[in-house]
């Protein structure tokens, strides 16, 4: 058969295997989970593989960079399947946000900065979540805003799903009065600092249209000095830095942070000079603080794929190293 | 239409990563769709959230009305606006090559302002602060401090000095002070890949994302 | 004729005792009673004696707050003796203020225990007095209020002038240092990697055959880096032009490519050949970040580049670029000053300019004082920021435990220089 023909063939396979689960899906097809002992052979035929790789490696024959793709993509797909679950350990610079936040007294106003977009949801929503749910939960007042235009809408996406919580349904939460999201304003750190004097002048009227005026929660807030706490969502700019360049160090705002991996090594120097009260740092934060606030969200149920792609790239580390050491002391190494 | 998102969020997810195989007509038909909405989006975001609401809306409000049916006071125009209309005209000369010199003059504006207004904070919050917070007992206050503590803060001293010494750029990086540069690019390099090991996770983190999209919301096979 | 109730004069003493009844002790009582009604001084009315009353605070100041734009007056009392942990009265405090003179409004109440209270939602040109409610379970009661005060706006933010004289002292030395250059003085810049395998890259892209990909990274021009990577970008130009080697720009923000298009076509005017330049080198792709990634990952794989150049800032989309770069069997060079990337810059590609080293290139190629100038006042920072750091932790880390006069005040001098509260 021919590479075209081949490629042909996978493609209508994919396309059936999406339509016949689809359909099932449709007609209400239970999800499929693999029980704890198929699980378990599945990670050992894995493993065998890996180290079968590794033999191979030593013995000169590299694989292609496309298997990596490929052991990639089930390390993160399979555990999604299967009934293993993961101890979740809580960081220091997390319980520092929910110690923070065990010390606002009901009532309090916190101000939620949504500065990021789609692509880092994985990460941070399942943060807003958490986060949003203690709120509720503990009666805390909650002003949504966004430095990033898509911030807003994924502020929407996250109390949709925790209003759609019983606990948090039976307290019947009014817009606008419990909470209210403000929307996007464009200008970067510059909207910072003229929060730091007037909300008003930044967002007029919230995100329905509403004047600013005519919102029971805000209309009382002029600034900085009338917010209790602030948590900021980044994974990017503007985000943290400039938060607490410009709302905590010249405001004084007490601020914890969510931000996604990448960017949470470099927020360590603000947490030393205590600039910032916490720090929940990528899917792993948004896990330990899912635990914390006992909200069982998508961070919990991902961090089985996180620590198997972990151990995959671990894996991968070593064989290319050996590689790399081989090829060294030989040449010609056949493919 | 429901239908119809999920299978074409499918489509397009699939057909990116189709690229991981080869370049193929699915991965360019994704990409040119990718490419030409994102362009799109950004010209509706920047003239709706942008010109519209900050600059038309900030010269010409609208008249607000109270419960009342009066004017709300402090809805006023702010003609200050228009200064930064006119520069960004001004910036759009640009694109007449015999005038396009005059753009010069609010890129200058933007850069010096942007420069001024953060000077200070950057001064302020990245140096200053962090040279003060780099400032402590070794051995912790009256040595009090456990071995965890003073291996921590030796590495931080040690760390930061020569960190900077590798980019002292005014001097040859030869005998002692060569020593320090390399242990210096010896820190930065270990911080490379403690960084590195945590923007893995994110990477990893927006793939489980996409996996669970393409498993749970359209195929229905996870929940 | 008519009589007046109030003003007749009654007869009998029996009259005397039914209007003193019936009109006098009503108002009296009315008087004492009536919800609202306040005293001249314009403060609640003091609760009877049946109620649970804590001792007021003692001691409230009411201060313009220093070095601000009149934002802000700061508030500080003592608290009432009866605030305690155990048994205590107080279970919390209002702060009232009055705007010139109107009507108490509570501006907002605070945890038992409190002292401070900064009010921060005041204007110019108003005067504002204030009083401070303790609360117990069912009473208030107010403090003296504060005498009438305006807020304040200072010029000069006095808190902060240790970062004045440091800015000025490093821009002091960046002047100098440019002034120094301009006069013809050569300033001496170390050598950095990676910059000699710049004319190696295109040389290799020149007898290859391929083209050279050269990406500016995806801010646009008021970030100092894209800046930067112009810069070299016109040397590379003007290399290319002399090579006559085939350049591509894809850029992510359209002032960019108009900036990028002047600066090939000047290098292509210097070196001899503007008929060689074409403003199609220079494209716009999209604002949107993995857009532009994955266009620019089509442009790699479809015209693989010999050479590819990411200089400037980039965010998540740098290790996808440099990997696809590597895929193609590219020569890569990359330098950016995000800390973020390096790690991938450095796994992924040949050569990398970490952080200020991209600056500094720029400034050893283009050879222009104001560049060069810049880069050694910074070197004056970072010499005093190194001396600072040692200095400091030397000195507290003796100072604390020998106990020595002079040590400790050469910390406590080092630690409110750098200090900016």
């Amino acid at each position: 058969m021919s590479t075209k023909a081949k490629e042909i063939l996978a493609l209508a396979m994919i396309f059936a295997f999406s339509l016949i689960f689809y359909i099932g899906k449709v007609l209400g097809w239970e999800a499929v989970r693999f029980s704890t002992t198929v699980s378990l052979i599945v990670i050992l035929l894995v493993a065998l593989s890996l180290l079968w790789i590794l033999i191979l490696t030593i013995r000169g024959r590299l694989v292609e960079r496309r298997i990596v793709f490929l052991y990639v993509g089930i390390a993160v797909a399979l555990p999604l399947f299967m009934t293993l679950s993961q101890k979740i350990t809580i960081s220091p610079e997390v319980e520092a946000v929910y110690n923070t936040l065990e010390e606002l007294p009901e009532g309090s106003k916190v101000l939620v900065s949504f500065d990021y977009d789609p692509p880092s949801a994985p990460e941070l929503q399942p943060m807003a979540e958490a986060f949003l749910y203690y709120c509720f939960e503990h009666d805390l007042k909650v002003i949504m805003m966004g430095l990033w235009p898509q911030g807003p809408m994924q502020a929407n996406l996250a109390i949709e799903k925790v209003l759609s919580d019983e606990k948090i349904k039976s307290k019947n939460l009014k817009y606008g009065e419990d909470y209210v999201n403000l929307g996007f304003q464009a200008g970067y750190e510059f909207v910072i600092q003229r929060m730091g004097s007037d909300f008003r002048s930044m967002f007029p009227t919230d995100y329905r249209g509403t004047p600013y005026e005519q919102i029971p929660l805000v209309k009382n807030v002029k600034n900085f000095s009338n917010i209790d706490y602030c948590f900021n969502l980044s994974s990017g700019f503007p985000g943290t830095r400039e938060w607490v360049q410009i709302a905590v160090d010249r405001y004084g705002v007490t601020l914890g942070a969510g931000n996604t991996a990448v960017q949470a090594p470099q927020m360590y120097p603000f947490m030393r000079a205590g600039q910032l009260v916490g720090l929940l740092g990528g899917m792993v934060g948004a896990a330990e603080f899912e635990f914390l606030t006992k909200w069982i969200g998508k961070g919990t149920k991902f961090m089985i794929s996180q620590s198997f792609a972990h151990v995959i790239v671990i894996a991968f580390i070593i064989i290319g190293n050996v590689a790399f050491f081989r090829s060294k002391r030989k040449t010609g190494l056949k493919r | 239409m429901e239908h119809f998102a999920l299978w074409l969020g499918g489509f397009l997810t699939l057909g990116i990563f189709s690229f991981l195989y080869k370049d193929n007509p699915w991965y360019k038909l994704t990409e040119a769709i990718y490419v030409g909405i994102s362009a799109g989006y950004f010209v509706v975001v920047y003239f709706w959230d942008n010109f519209y609401s900050k600059f038309w809306i900030g010269v010409f409000p609208h008249k607000r009305l109270n419960e009342a049916g009066e004017l709300i006071a402090g809805v006023e125009p702010d003609y200050w606006l228009i200064v930064g209309g006119v520069l960004g005209l001004l910036m759009l000369m640009r694109l007449l090559p015999k005038v396009g010199w005059i753009s010069r003059w609010p890129l200058a504006f933007i850069v010096g302002a942007t420069a001024g207004l953060w000077l200070i904070n950057y001064f302020a919050s990245f140096v200053m602060v962090q040279i003060q917070n780099t400032v402590t007992p070794l051995f912790g206050a009256d040595y009090s401090a456990s071995l965890f503590v003073i291996v921590g803060n030796i590495v931080v001293a040690v760390g930061t000095f020569t960190g900077l010494i590798y980019f002292f750029f005014s001097k040859e990086h030869r005998g002692a002070f060569g020593g320090a540069a390399r242990v210096g690019i010896f820190f930065l390099m270990i911080t490379f890949g403690a960084s590195f090991g945590y923007t893995v996770m994110s990477r990893m983190s927006l793939l489980i994302g996409r996996i669970d999209f393409l498993f749970g919301d359209w195929l229905g096979m996870i929940k | 004729m008519p009589s007046h109730p109030t003003t007749s004069r009654p007869s009998h003493p029996a009259m005397l005792l039914i209007l003193f009844t019936f009109f006098l002790l009503p108002c009296i009582v009315l008087a004492q009673t009536e919800v609202g009604q306040t005293n001249i001084e314009g403060t609640p009315i003091v609760p009877d004696s049946e109620q649970i009353v804590a001792a007021p605070v003692t001691s409230l100041i009411a201060a313009d707050h220093k070095y601000d734009d009149g934002e802000m007056i700061e508030l500080s009392w003592v608290p009432s003796i009866d605030d305690q942990l155990v048994d205590g009265k107080v279970i919390g405090y209002k702060v009232y203020r009055l705007e010139d003179d109107g009507e108490p409004q509570m501006i907002t109440e605070l945890a038992p225990g409190s002292n401070a209270y900064n009010d921060q939602s005041v204007e110019r040109g108003k005067l504002y007095s204030y009083f401070v409610s303790a609360l117990s379970s069912n009473a208030e009661t107010p403090s003296v209020r504060t005498a009438p005060i305006e807020p304040q706006r200072e010029w000069l933010n006095y808190e902060l002038l240790n970062v004045l004289i440091m800015a000025l002292v490093l821009g002091g030395a960046v002047i100098y240092f440019i002034e120094t250059a301009r006069r013809g003085k050569k300033l001496f810049v170390r050598k950095i990697a990676g910059l000699e395998a710049v004319d190696e890259a295109i040389g290799r892209a020149t007898e290859m055959g391929r083209p050279i990909l050269f990406i500016p990274g995806i801010l646009d021009m008021d970030d100092v880096q894209t800046l930067a990577a112009l810069t070299i970008l016109g040397r590379i130009a003007r290399i290319i032009a002399d090579y006559d080697t085939k350049i591509f720009m894809p850029v992510s923000r359209s002032l960019v490519m108009t900036a990028g298009r002047e600066t090939i076509k000047a290098s292509y005017q210097a070196a001899g050949r503007p008929d060689a330049y074409s403003d199609d080198m220079v494209t716009y792709i999209t604002d949107e970040q993995f857009g532009y990634v994955a266009a620019v990952d089509g442009i790699m794989v479809r015209e693989r580049p010999a050479t590819v150049f990411l200089l400037g800032a980039f965010f998540a989309e740098s290790l996808i670029l440099a990997e696809t770069g590597n895929s193609v069997g590219a020569i890569q060079i990359a330098g950016t000053a995000r800390p973020a990337q390096l790690p991938f810059f450095i796994a992924a590609c040949d050569f990398t300019l970490i952080g200020e080293e991209l600056f500094a290139a720029s400034a050893y190629l283009s050879g222009e004082p104001k560049q060069m100038g810049s880069l050694k006042g910074q070197d004056v920072g970072k010499a005093i920021a190194m001396a600072a750091i040692l200095i400091g932790i030397l000195t507290v880390t003796i100072g604390d435990s020998w106990d020595v006069e002079w040590i400790q005040n050469i910390t406590t001098g080092l630690t409110e220089i750098f200090s900016t509260k």
